[in-house]
């Protein structure tokens, strides 16, 4: 369905219903349309009933709207979590570039009339994670947005008030009168997003075909490109023996516990120390974190002869009274492989994608290396230090 | 550790390709979000059914990827709470503690003993509305089994409420409070608040028995969860699983009390264990820790020292507040596991990298293992269980 830019501004052209065209056709009914105008108004601004696109915290607010305490039901506005019978999307948290095509296609799919709520400031403008390469700044850079309700998050009373300045713009629209959102000049500025919004002359009717392009299919257009892993040769592992946590460590010649972080053991090492861990009773994984270290610059600080590296932290717990964590890590020459933990941790899987997704992180071996975060179909390594926060997202930031 | 009798079921190896399962190309492929009221948020699994049986399942995150820990890179240390307050936005006030612990691990910074009771009561209090949300939104989740399955959600949304609303009392907000900073709290307790925590805290109690009634002694509820995703013990330390969906694999670990912080070495907890493993196990385990959360909360006022609520150590010109050079890792148990905050400093005013552990993110891998062999209904009963909070998945 191609959808209009200019739809911000509701004409009333969408509530004409065949069996309504025929009373007004017919002479001598005037009063008799007038009166049922007023009937349907009335029904219409009484039975709104939500679709949420509750993404995040708003979502919870949301909740609570609709729940016991303010319980929003007895304006007649109900919860329906398909698009096919809402009236109203309330659009109520952070939406990401991710999320922003099935936003899109949910919105589309939503019977006419319709009329959009952003709650939230995410919603509303991105709040702080406008400038981020992921988050949508604003949803009115691609969809019409009727009433925006501030607040991080707004109390259920903020967006009942929303409802009720909705109601009010209907029973406008229905007399004719042109509603056009209030909003603060200044305000607009502040939080000028990256992408045009739609109410705004400079957007091109080619950014809202590129959006609705993008939203078409969304499942088949993250997944579509095959992720290309080279993950090189396996490092060759060599056997550790006995003892604690130390004096594993002592066995490799790390004989100093460094003050300012984990260990650092040879590559080669890494699969085997996990192993031995674990055999040791370090039986949960807490958690894997990869550190980009630009030239220059290494965990003791700034260092010109530091090459560009990757660090690599694992760590993993001992279970029950006077539980330890154990951490190491490993150095990795930028696109050196390291050999994958889940064979030994199977939580590793996630962990693994995720620095993978993040920071470019190859690991060997490892069985399902997909992006986690990211679509699939992503170029980026967001998480390194050298790639710019802000960067664009076509078409959506 | 006892082995379960969870243990016999062979473990599901989730890595089997679909074209080995089905190679007739006969499954149906169900995308079962995104947007969906029982993904408790955003989150996608492509489920290849048999008729109703899940053959295999692909979790799929990242739709509210909103790049936190890029964000944090970029601000000063002091503006760090207010933005991990959205990541678990069921418990912000838990996501601020394990922020600001780390930062006080690595400044060497005491915290005065008033303000690690306030924590402590803090986030019990948190987890008391946690858990009431949680019970919720799973018998929502749960839905016709439980007489339209809203009649608890209702109840306990009302509950929830008097827990926000004594921490607006305090801080001011309903939810992301950011009242921790580095070295103590921000907002005093205010006079008279103790009496109403305690009003609060009883009518919860009454009002239990109630709920008991409607979910883990409703033979309905029962026959839905019981048996259903069942999570070995051991799986769920590999994985990394934490909080009451580990304990609920009989596995008895609760960094409340294995490596106390705030006043837990103080106050001691009880820790509530199950040993089914199934979402029967899960809801066990839950309300067993909303009662001692209450117990706790009552322990804790009463106990509630006098003195100073900050350090006051870096409260001159505190954005310039910097990190000495090094690493730090600080977990803490929340309503949902262990939350971690790892931060790297390169000693400037920012954090060099800094990685968040949630403990959802752990909980939701292993859905892979205990999604094949159920139907789809039951899958969203394990989902639900679960409790996974999407904003801390993806962060």
């Amino acid at each position: 369905m191609a959808m209009s830019p200019q739809r911000t501004v509701d004409t009333g052209a969408n509530f004409r219903h065949p069996l309504y065209q025929v009373l007004l056709e017919t002479p001598g009914l005037t009063v008799g349309t007038a009166a049922l105008d007023d009937l349907l108004t009335w029904g219409l601004t009484n039975a709104m009933w939500i679709f949420p696109m509750a993404t995040s915290c708003c979502g919870i607010e949301f909740m609570a709207t609709a729940a016991s305490r303010v319980d929003i039901d007895r304006m007649g506005v109900i919860v329906r979590a398909t698009p096919r019978q809402a009236d109203v999307m309330v659009v109520a948290g952070t939406i990401t570039t991710k999320m922003a095509p099935r936003v899109l296609k949910l919105w589309e799919q939503m019977p006419e009339p319709k009329w959009c709520v952003a709650m939230g400031s995410c919603a509303i403008s991105g709040d702080f994670y406008r400038n981020l390469y992921s988050v949508v700044p604003g949803v009115d850079t691609f969809m019409p947005v009727d009433v925006y309700v501030p607040g991080c998050p707004p109390n259920p009373e903020a967006l009942m008030h929303g409802m009720l300045r909705l109601q009010e713009k209907i029973q406008r629209q229905r007399r004719g009168e042109v509603v056009v959102p209030e909003v603060n000049p200044g305000l607009m500025k502040v939080t000028q997003p990256s992408v045009p919004r739609l109410t705004e002359p400079t957007r091109s009717p080619e950014q809202t075909l590129a959006q609705e392009r993008a939203s078409d299919n969304p499942t088949a257009d993250e997944e579509s490109a095959p992720l290309e892993v080279a993950a090189g040769p396996a490092p060759q592992v060599a056997p550790l023996v006995g003892g604690d946590f130390a004096a594993l460590l002592a066995e490799l010649g790390v004989t100093e516990l460094p003050a300012d972080g984990p260990p650092v053991i040879p590559l080669a090492q890494h699969l085997e120390l996990a192993r031995r861990l674990k055999a040791l009773g370090y039986r949960q994984l807490v958690t894997m974190v990869a550190t980009h270290w630009l030239a220059g610059k290494g965990r003791k600080g700034a260092d010109p002869a530091e090459p560009e590296h990757f660090e690599l932290t694992t760590a993993v717990r001992t279970i029950g009274p006077g539980s330890k964590v154990a951490a190491w890590s490993v150095r990795l020459a930028p696109d050196e492989p390291v050999l994958t933990l889940s064979g030994v941790f199977a939580g590793a899987d996630w962990q693994e994608r995720e620095q993978f997704d993040l920071l470019g992180v190859r690991f060997a071996g490892h069985p399902d290396l997909r992006r986690l975060m990211q679509t699939e179909n992503a170029t980026t390594f967001p998480l390194r230090r050298d790639f710019p926060a802000d960067a664009p997202a076509p078409p959506w930031r | 550790m006892t082995p379960l009798a969870a243990t016999v079921r062979p473990r599901v190896n989730p890595y089997l390709s679909i074209d080995a399962l089905d190679p007739e190309a006969e499954l149906m492929l169900l995308h079962f979000g995104p947007q969906h009221p029982s993904t408790h948020g955003v989150f996608r699994m492509d489920l290849f059914l048999d008729g109703e049986r899940i053959v295999k399942a692909v979790p799929h995150c990242g739709y509210l990827h909103r790049a936190v820990e890029k964000l944090c890179e970029k601000l000063a240390y002091v503006q760090l709470p207010p933005i991990v307050d959205k990541n678990d936005y069921v418990a912000p006030m838990t996501n601020e503690q394990a922020l600001v612990m780390a930062f006080e691990a690595m400044l060497k910074l005491e915290v005065p003993r008033r303000a690690r009771w306030m924590r402590a009561l803090f986030a019990e209090l948190q987890r008391v509305a946690s858990h009431l949300l949680w019970l919720g939104t799973f018998s929502l989740d749960l839905g016709g089994a439980l007489g339209g399955g809203s009649t608890v959600f209702i109840y306990c949304f009302r509950e929830r409420e008097l827990v926000l609303d004594l921490f607006e009392a305090v801080t001011g907000a309903r939810f992301h409070y950011n009242t921790h900073s580095i070295g103590g709290n921000r907002h005093d307790l205010p006079a008279g608040w103790g009496a109403k925590v305690k009003a609060a805290l009883d009518t919860i109690e009454a009002r239990l028995p109630e709920y008991l009634a409607m979910t883990l002694h409703n033979h309905l509820f029962e026959q839905r969860t019981r048996g259903v995703g069942v999570l070995d013990g051991e799986l769920a330390l590999e994985l990394g699983v934490t909080g009451p969906n580990l304990r609920a694999s009989g596995v008895d670990h609760d960094l409340r009390r294995d490596a106390p912080f705030h006043a837990y070495d103080e106050v001691k907890v009880n820790v509530a264990t199950a040993r089914g493993g199934d979402c029967y196990a899960r809801t066990e385990v839950r309300v067993a820790e909303l009662v001692e959360s209450l117990r706790l909360c009552r322990a804790l006022l009463d106990g509630m020292p006098e003195g100073p609520i900050n350090s006051g150590k870096p409260t001159k010109l505190p954005v310039q507040t910097k990190l000495p050079a090094g690493q730090q890792y600080v977990g803490i148990e929340t309503p949902r596991g262990e939350l971690g905050t790892w931060v790297i400093a390169d000693g400037s005013q920012h954090p060099y990298r800094l990685k968040l552990r949630p403990p959802s993110l752990h909980a939701l891998s292993a859905l892979p293992y205990l999604l094949p062999g159920q139907t789809v209904s039951d899958a969203i009963a394990i989902l639900g269980s679960l409790d996974p909070i999407m904003g801390e998945v993806d962060r």
